[in-house]
């Protein structure tokens, strides 16, 4: 036993020297570099793998030294001393793994992150240490000259049980703690590679469990029956299963070697692989939906509480477990297939472009040019080329635009619809085109539900996300609406001169109050050329911000706004107002609009607009709104 | 020699190599984060004449008070970009000067007592 740690010491260090090697290649960007005492100087050095190392194979080295020594052990206190002195470094050893993995990057909750990895690798090191001793030992004790060792076989496979159902409990709750960390939702557990070799990590372990319960309830307890009959084929049977676990074991860990050089699967665009996804938002409005899914996930519940049953049972029992499988099954079928919607490889491709004025711009742009002739002007899906179609063009701004993500969305860019006649765009726009044109479409099926927005808001009810925009003040460096979350409401005033010189010096002499409201008045000129901040004079000074970089972008994202419900505006394409004012709050949600001479409620008197920031200061902050579309 | 002893002798030599390190590493360390916040509290040394270059757009002009409010870009050293008034050596140096025009403008002075020394027009907005 002592010669395989000793062994195992050995082997330890002459990978660690190996890994160094590796690591050094990698971060100097040359296979020769592996060679390199100069890059391997750097790695330790430098990098907190480096730091890592130093402190593993320092430990490593104290460690098989002490394995290595042959002293003797003259008591109690020595014995005592060197097992747990070897288990203490050994732990030190594995542990400190810990600080060179993906849990060490996780920025929130680091320290969590660490601890949950650190107690993954030192139960992940006590089960497997073991297991290969266990075997070795019930293996020799098996056999028929073994009978001296078999009494120490049957000790050390009962301690070994108790200790491998701790360390299993603790590898699989911390193991389940860090997978959420590393994938933050079920895309990214079907969908990137790192999510399928932890399925796979997964689907390894569950023939190691199935093993283990065999293990711990027939064979251990058999061990001590009578040698001949029960007790010596029981321990030749539970070698072989332990052989059998250990070799599972070294394959799973062969799958963390990968899983260590794979990125996190939040970091990648997860690669959907089904072709239905279940969602509760995206059909919730469908009328018998949520009928449908109550029943089922009552029938449900009566399943699972039939199964519970089924496990306190003496009698009856597989009656009861029959039911209740019956049961939960039949409660899935009736709840499930309402919640499916249909999916597509890149459903939950999360979008590379913000949803910003500048990407709406240039989404319009390509909106125009590639598919205004089906889908219309305003995306009503009325375009004149859409009549001739196998199937009529949708209309980009109805509601049910909710059942699909920007992803959907992006596979229908991509690779078209075959049987509606919607074309593939993959040739002609490139992928940052594409976001682009989703960023249009979401700002379209917005400004179409922002109809009803009025110069007075709906207390506690933010529904429309207003579009990010940049913007720069003269030399000033550029500023987003973003960097105003949280912090102040913004007042956009898109104007034009001469008619708005007097609503805009009204502002002017009203900055200093709404300011003091918590509110930033921002400008956009709509008129192109021209000197906007010459042109508002300097009686009364202007101080609010005069947006002179960015203003035709905020215009023309902004302006998919100006849809409301006067004739004009029900238009498909309606005129440009010449003078509109959007009250953003603090979230981020478009809440209030003024277009001057609609009827209604006006802010052309200040205390007017002060009434509807009052009332925003007054609300409980919503949460922001989502980057992107569900 | 007891092995136990030898254990012992061990740990206590690993502690302190702990504890030597964090004391020559890990305490400067965390000194010398403190000390780069603290200086970049206090960038501007007080009491010493100082003088900054930087470009603005003019907001407005309040010649009664001898004011110049300008919507500046980052004074490296002295104050991050905003909007606020400054006031110039020389009454004279703003004329001319008409809102909305882009300024590269020289500051001089004890912060935060500085005024407007030089101003040269770049064009307007």
């Amino acid at each position: 036993m002592l010669s395989l740690a000793r062994a195992a010491g050995l082997v330890a260090l002459v990978t660690a020297v190996g890994l160094l090697a590796l690591n050094a290649a990698y971060v100097a960007g040359r296979s020769g570099a592996a060679l390199d005492p100069a890059a391997w100087g750097r790695v330790l050095g430098a990098t907190q793998f480096g730091a890592v190392w130093l402190l593993r194979t320092g430990v490593l080295l104290l460690l098989t030294a002490l394995l290595w020594a042959r002293e003797r052990e003259d008591s109690t206190a020595d014995w005592a001393a060197l097992r747990g002195e070897s288990w203490l470094l050994a732990a030190v050893g594995a542990g400190a793994l810990a600080w060179a993995g993906h849990a060490a990057a996780v920025e929130a909750d680091g320290g969590a992150a660490l601890g949950a990895d650190l107690l993954h690798l030192v139960a992940a090191g006590v089960w497997l240490g073991a297991l290969g001793p266990l075997h070795l030992l019930l293996r020799a004790a098996s056999r028929p000259e073994g009978a001296d060792a078999r009494p120490y076989a049957v000790l050390a496979a009962r301690r070994f049980s108790r200790i491998a159902l701790l360390a299993m409990l603790g590898l699989v709750a911390t193991g389940l703690w860090n997978a959420w960390e590393q994938l933050g939702d079920i895309p990214s557990l079907l969908g990137t590679r790192y999510g399928w070799l932890l399925l796979l990590k997964v689907a390894l372990l569950v023939p190691i469990l199935a093993l283990a319960a065999v293990n711990r309830s027939r064979l251990v307890p058999a061990l001590p029956g009578d040698a001949e009959t029960v007790g010596r084929p029981a321990m030749a049977r539970l070698a072989r299963f332990v052989a059998a676990e250990w070799t599972l074991a070294l394959a799973i860990l062969a799958v963390v070697a990968v899983l260590g050089a794979t990125p996190p699967g939040k970091h990648e665009a997860p690669w959907w692989p089904l072709n239905f996804r279940l969602s509760w938002d995206a059909v919730a409005a469908i009328p018998g939906v949520r009928t449908r899914v109550l029943i089922g996930g009552q029938i449900v519940v009566v399943g699972v509480l039939g199964l519970i049953v089924a496990v306190l049972l003496a009698r009856a029992r597989a009656l009861a477990a029959l039911a209740g499988v019956a049961l939960v099954t039949i409660g899935l079928w009736v709840a499930l297939p309402p919640l499916s919607v249909d999916a597509y490889p890149t459903t939950y491709r999360r979008t590379t472009v913000p949803y910003q004025a500048s990407s709406i711009a240039h989404g319009e742009a390509l909106y125009r040019s590639h598919c205004v002739l089906c889908h219309g002007p305003a995306g009503w899906g009325d375009g004149p080329a859409g009549g001739g179609l196998p199937k009529k063009p949708a209309d980009l701004t109805a509601p049910h635009t909710a059942q699909h993500t920007a992803g959907d969305m992006y596979w229908w860019l991509t690779h078209g619809i075959p049987a509606s006649g919607m074309p593939a765009f993959s040739a002609v726009l490139g992928e940052d085109d594409r976001w682009d044109l989703i960023n249009y479409i979401r700002g379209l099926a917005s400004g179409e539900q922002g109809r009803m927005l009025s110069a007075t808001i709906e207390p506690n009810r933010p529904r429309i996300g207003a579009p990010d925009a940049a913007f720069a003040v003269g030399p000033a460096p550029s500023r987003t609406l973003k960097d105003f979350r949280g912090v102040k409401t913004v007042l956009l005033v898109l104007y034009s001169l001469p008619g708005s010189a007097s609503r805009m010096a009204t502002l002017a002499r009203a900055y200093e109050t709404l300011q003091a409201l918590g509110t930033e008045v921002i400008a956009v000129p709509l008129d192109r050329g021209g000197s906007p901040i010459a042109g508002l004079g300097g009686n009364p000074p202007v101080y609010y911000p005069v947006v002179t970089e960015g203003a035709e972008e905020i215009a023309q994202a902004y302006g998919l706004f100006r849809r409301n419900l006067s004739p004009e505006g029900m238009k498909p394409d309606p005129s440009m107002p010449a003078h509109m004012e959007f009250l953003i709050d603090r979230a981020g949600y478009l809440r209030a609009r003024w277009i001057t001479g609609e009827p209604g409620a006006s802010w052309a008197e200040i205390p007017a607009l002060m009434a509807e920031i009052q009332a925003l200061n007054r609300e409980t902050p919503a949460a922001p709104p989502a980057e992107h579309v569900h | 020699m007891r092995l136990w002893r030898a254990v012992l002798l061990l740990n206590l030599a690993l502690g302190l190599g702990l504890l030597m390190g964090f004391l020559a590493w890990g305490r400067p360390l965390g000194e010398a984060r403190r000390e780069v916040a603290e200086l970049r509290g206090q960038a501007v040394t007080p009491g010493v004449e100082r003088v900054f270059r930087a470009r603005g757009v003019v907001r407005a002009i309040v010649p009664e008070i001898n004011v110049i409010v300008l919507s500046h870009e980052d004074i490296a050293g002295f104050m991050p970009p905003m909007t606020m008034g400054f006031r110039a050596q020389d009454p004279k140096l703003y004329d001319g000067v008409k809102v909305g025009d882009v300024l590269a403008f020289t500051l001089r002075g004890v912060p935060p007592n500085v005024v407007i020394t030089e101003l040269r027009k770049e064009g307007t907005l």
